[in-house]
């Protein structure tokens, strides 16, 4: 491929990354021309405390509200964190000038090479959101990932923008084994699909059996394994497969409280997230498992724990719980006071959850 | 049944059997004691003299060969005053003869440490002391005796008298001692000593050839103390009854002596003057007549008699209560008694003498700090009439008297001219040489009392600097003399255990050294060891004053260096870090050099040291 005929995924990474650069770039002007003026600098950094997380109807995510605090660097007690907040700006600054991708633990490891003294990896970890927060830049934009892979099967080109791979193209139905949703992925264009769903499923023995049963071809399907809750450059990529190929996206979790609130993630993000808007699939559709369908399917339980049983009460405050299924569905776990996993199926025959639950849950699915 | 036998033994019989009660019950406590026994004579010698100490302590084994214990030469030189060659073979060949025995502050109370230590070396080695001594920086006296235990007599084995260019005096012993494990104790006691006598240059050669050698730091020495009259409070019935029969007297006895003496201070060895004559000599020559000689005078004024008379009568009795006189008159064999007119001149004199004062003017003369309002005072609070004469008293009424002295509150407090405290300054910058600290401070306190005995406590603090971190160093002191032993017990241990130190910003593990010293005519050590103080709670409550007055210094001088540890630990922090932004903004604004940043840190430098004030 030749440079003059750049592919359309290319100039929006290109353009994305001049943006960030030039974001970058500003922040460190600012700072550079205080220390010049003899100032100390500071860093305006959005309130991530809970008091700042308010959720949006509109659309439909937590979201920060207006507080931000400075952080100077003539605060003692704020010097060190400011010096690793503007470490971080420069090294990912690096990371896109140079092309590399990093994770949250080599970013940690990292900055001992500077003399930076994280105490510990929350420590780093807080300090990458803090940049994002300042950015309004998920940190995946700056090339770094957290360590945890969940994975992608089914028929989908992408076509990776990484150095070395550039226009490169791949068919993620290749392997058995599916793709990791990995940097190379998450920044990778998507170029076409014969899908017409997105599954996205939270464990990864079901993918596997997924996979066997050839759920992609039986239901026109990609297949997303979250691996538990779903990382952010999964959230990611369901969000693009969504707006970009223009996929419906169904969620098949666990029958507990937990499985409600990872499918609820993935529509509406997390307050840990509140300061990032991309991440979100706000008509991504929960089928299953639900407390309901526990009654429903007779299928074998286990009792809850008090800390699931706390879950709920929790939840029932939230402000996306307050309607439809979802407020249902705690109420009905709230009664039962027993969980059920995907797996449970099995005690109908391997294939049943293909064979009787997904297409009855499919099906349902199209009315909600 | 066998025949209980009584003997009376001497003083130095005595302390030979009981040389335990005065620190010779062994080897190494042996050669401490006779260490600190010579080294305060030494000091003690100067300080009453105003000469500013100069003291050479010396220890050398006779034989180094042997193994410990074995005999060692103890010597200790000083450059006091000396001693007058006819006092030496008393002074160091018997017990209980010095001087010593007033009321003031000194650091052995009787000087008997050294004959004990004389004793001891004597009976261990059978070796004598060697004194020498020179008062006037040309000739020198120099003695070798022995002590004869039994007579506690000196006996003298040589005496010569030499040339010499220096004042001062030295004893040498030979003792049983043991420096192997004595060591240690002997050279805190000479270091110690130095911290507490700024003003003297000490010096000892140990045994092993090592030489200490402590300066004299001040030149000044403080007041000597002065000898002053016991306080009201400080004395039992023993003490009054003595102090009474000081002053009253008893009627000298009519006999040729006394005769010879009333002439000869009359004036009359070769007149023989009529009864008249003698009154008329006696009348104008009062005022430098003796006492016994005033009373002979009274009485022969009552009898109207001559020397020729009187030497043939013998008194019988004078009864002051009823104003008569009886006597024995040889030549008519008979006992004759007379009225004594009290309008005769003689009679109030005689009244005086016999019976003493009156108990208001006893109290005045004789105690501290009574005055006659204050006496009158007392007399009605302990029931005894202000005019009696104490000679008159009976012994219940002694005891009474006795009694309410110690009873009596509103006696003023005792005077302390007579201790000897060191002194703010010369304390001060004694601990400055000794301990070079970051922080010190000195307090004296003013005088105090207990039982009648005054008393000063002072106190010094000290803190970092080339003090050793780890835990606390209390350096106690009485009378200037260091105390070695028994720190557990002790009342300043006590009060520096009770002190909350958190309170004043100190940790366990401070580099911390607290020197007291209390001075007092009388110390209440817990034991005969002498090494540890009661706690009286006026001295507890003194040394507590003080310590918390220090404490509360300190604490200003912590909060002051915490201020300055932060502002050091900040600029540091800014040290480290602004260098750091600097360069990640360049890169990141992609600038071709760093920003002037520079004088951010320079101004956060100032004014980071804090100084003790």
């Amino acid at each position: 491929m030749s440079k003059s005929n750049k592919s359309k995924a290319e100039k929006i990474t290109a353009a994305k990354r001049d943006s960030l650069i030039e974001l970058l770039k500003m922040e460190g002007a600012k700072i550079y021309n205080d220390l010049d003026k003899g100032q100390f600098p500071q860093f305006s950094v959005p309130s991530r405390s809970v008091s700042n997380i308010v959720y949006d109807k509109k659309l439909k995510q937590y979201i920060l509200g207006k507080a931000a605090s400075l952080r100077s660097s003539r605060n003692m007690a704020q010097l060190r964190s400011f010096t690793q907040l503007i470490w971080l700006a420069f090294f990912a600054n690096r990371l896109i000038q140079e092309k590399k991708s990093s994770t949250l633990r080599d970013i940690y490891y990292s900055s001992q090479a500077f003399e930076i003294d994280f105490e510990d990896q929350p420590e780093s970890d807080n300090i990458i959101v803090d940049l994002e927060a300042v950015l309004a830049r998920p940190r995946e934009d700056f090339h770094i990932f957290p360590e945890e892979r969940s994975s992608v099967f089914g028929d989908l080109t992408i076509e990776y923008t990484v150095p070395g791979y550039e226009g490169r193209r791949t068919n993620l139905s290749d392997h058995p084994d599916g793709y990791l949703i990995g940097p190379s992925l998450s920044s990778a264009e998507l170029v076409d699909t014969s899908a017409e769903l997105v599954i996205a499923i939270e464990k990864g023995g079901l993918f596997t059996r997924f996979v066997e049963e050839k759920v992609d071809k039986k239901f026109k399907a990609i297949i997303v394994d979250t691996a538990g809750q779903a990382p952010r450059s999964t959230r990611y990529l369901l969000k693009r497969l969504r707006e970009q190929m223009g996929l419906p996206v169904v969620i098949l979790t666990d029958g507990d409280v937990y499985g409600e609130h990872i499918a609820m993630v993935i529509k509406s993000g997390s307050a840990n997230a509140a300061h990032l808007r991309d991440l979100t699939v706000s008509d991504a559709k929960w089928v299953g498992v639900w407390a309901s369908d526990i009654e429903k399917y007779k299928l074998p339980t286990i009792p809850m724990t008090e800390s699931d049983i706390k879950r709920i009460y929790d939840l029932q405050k939230d402000p996306r719980y307050q309607e439809g299924i979802w407020k249902k569905e705690l109420e009905v776990f709230l009664r039962l006071k027993r969980k059920a996993e995907l797996e449970a199926f099995s005690k109908y025959g391997l294939t049943n959850i293909t064979d009787k639950y997904l297409p009855e849950k499919l099906e349902l699915a199209k009315s909600l | 049944m066998s025949k209980e036998t009584f003997n009376q033994i001497s003083p130095s019989e005595f302390f030979y059997r009981n040389r335990d009660l005065a620190g010779f019950s062994n080897p190494t406590r042996s050669l401490y004691t006779a260490v600190r026994e010579f080294v305060e004579n030494g000091l003690d010698a100067c300080d009453q003299q105003g000469i500013l100490p100069d003291i050479h302590l010396s220890i050398k084994a006779l034989d180094p060969e042997k193994p410990d214990p074995k005999p060692y030469v103890l010597t200790v030189k000083d450059n006091g005053p000396g001693m007058e060659s006819k006092h030496i073979p008393l002074a160091f060949g018997t017990v209980l003869y010095g001087s010593k025995f007033g009321l003031k502050q000194a650091r052995g109370m009787f000087g008997l440490g050294a004959t004990m230590a004389i004793l001891y070396g004597q009976i261990t080695t059978n070796k004598p002391v060697t004194v020498s001594s020179s008062i006037d920086g040309k000739s020198l006296n120099e003695y070798e005796m022995m002590l004869d235990i039994q007579k506690n007599k000196p006996v003298i084995i040589k005496h010569k008298t030499i040339q010499t260019n220096k004042k001062g005096l030295s004893v040498s012993i030979t003792l049983e001692g043991d420096y192997s494990k004595a060591g240690a104790k002997i050279r805190d006691y000479v270091y110690q000593t130095s911290l507490i006598t700024p003003y003297a240059t000490i010096s000892f050669d140990d045994p092993k050839g090592e030489k200490f050698h402590y300066k004299r730091i001040v030149e000044t020495m403080p007041p000597p103390p002065t000898i002053i009259k016991p306080h009201p409070h400080g004395v039992d019935v023993e003490t009054i009854r003595r102090m009474i029969v000081d002053t009253h007297y008893q009627i000298p006895t009519l006999d040729n002596i006394m005769i010879d003496k009333v002439r000869k201070e009359l004036n009359l060895s070769k007149k023989n003057l009529n009864f008249e004559g003698i009154m008329a000599r006696a009348e104008k020559k009062w005022s430098s007549l003796s006492r016994p000689v005033r009373v002979i005078v009274a009485i022969m004024s009552f009898l109207q008699m001559d020397f020729d008379k009187i030497m043939k009568i013998r008194l019988d009795d004078i009864d002051l209560a009823h104003k008569r006189l009886t006597y024995w008159d040889f030549g008519e064999s008979k006992s004759v008694t007379i009225e004594m007119p009290k309008s005769n001149p003689y009679y109030k004199q005689l009244a005086n003498t016999v019976q003493g004062e009156s108990v208001v003017s006893f109290l005045t003369k004789r105690f501290q700090r009574v005055g006659p309002s204050t006496a009158l005072k007392f007399a009605e609070f302990a029931q005894i009439k202000p005019d009696k004469r104490i000679g008159a008293l009976t012994n219940d009424e002694l005891v009474q008297l006795s009694d309410s002295l110690q009873k009596y509150e509103d006696f003023l407090s005792p005077d302390p001219s007579c201790l000897a405290p060191l002194g703010e300054e010369p304390l001060a910058k004694g601990m400055e040489q000794f301990f070079k600290p970051d922080f010190s401070a000195v307090i004296q306190r003013s005088a105090s009392a207990y039982s009648g005995f005054p008393f000063v406590v002072e106190m010094g603090i000290a803190y970092g600097g080339g003090i050793p971190a780890g835990k606390m160093t209390v350096y106690r002191f009485a009378n200037r003399i260091p105390l070695l032993y028994d720190e557990g017990s002790d009342v300043v241990m006590q009060v520096v255990n009770e002190t909350d130190w958190s309170r004043y910003k100190v940790k366990n593990e401070s580099p911390l050294v607290i020197v007291t010293h209390i001075c007092s005519t009388r110390i209440p050590y817990k034991t005969v060891g002498k090494e540890n103080v009661a706690d009286r709670p006026e001295i507890e409550k003194e040394l507590k004053l003080a310590l918390q007055f220090l404490a509360r210094k300190l604490s200003a001088y912590m909060s002051k260096k915490g201020l300055a540890e932060i502002e050091k630990k900040r600029s540091n922090l800014y040290q480290k870090y602004l260098p750091l932004i600097a360069q990640f903004a360049t890169e990141l604004a992609a600038k071709p050099k760093e920003p002037a940043y520079k004088k951010l840190i320079k101004d956060l430098n100032t004014n980071v040291e804090v100084k003790q004030e």
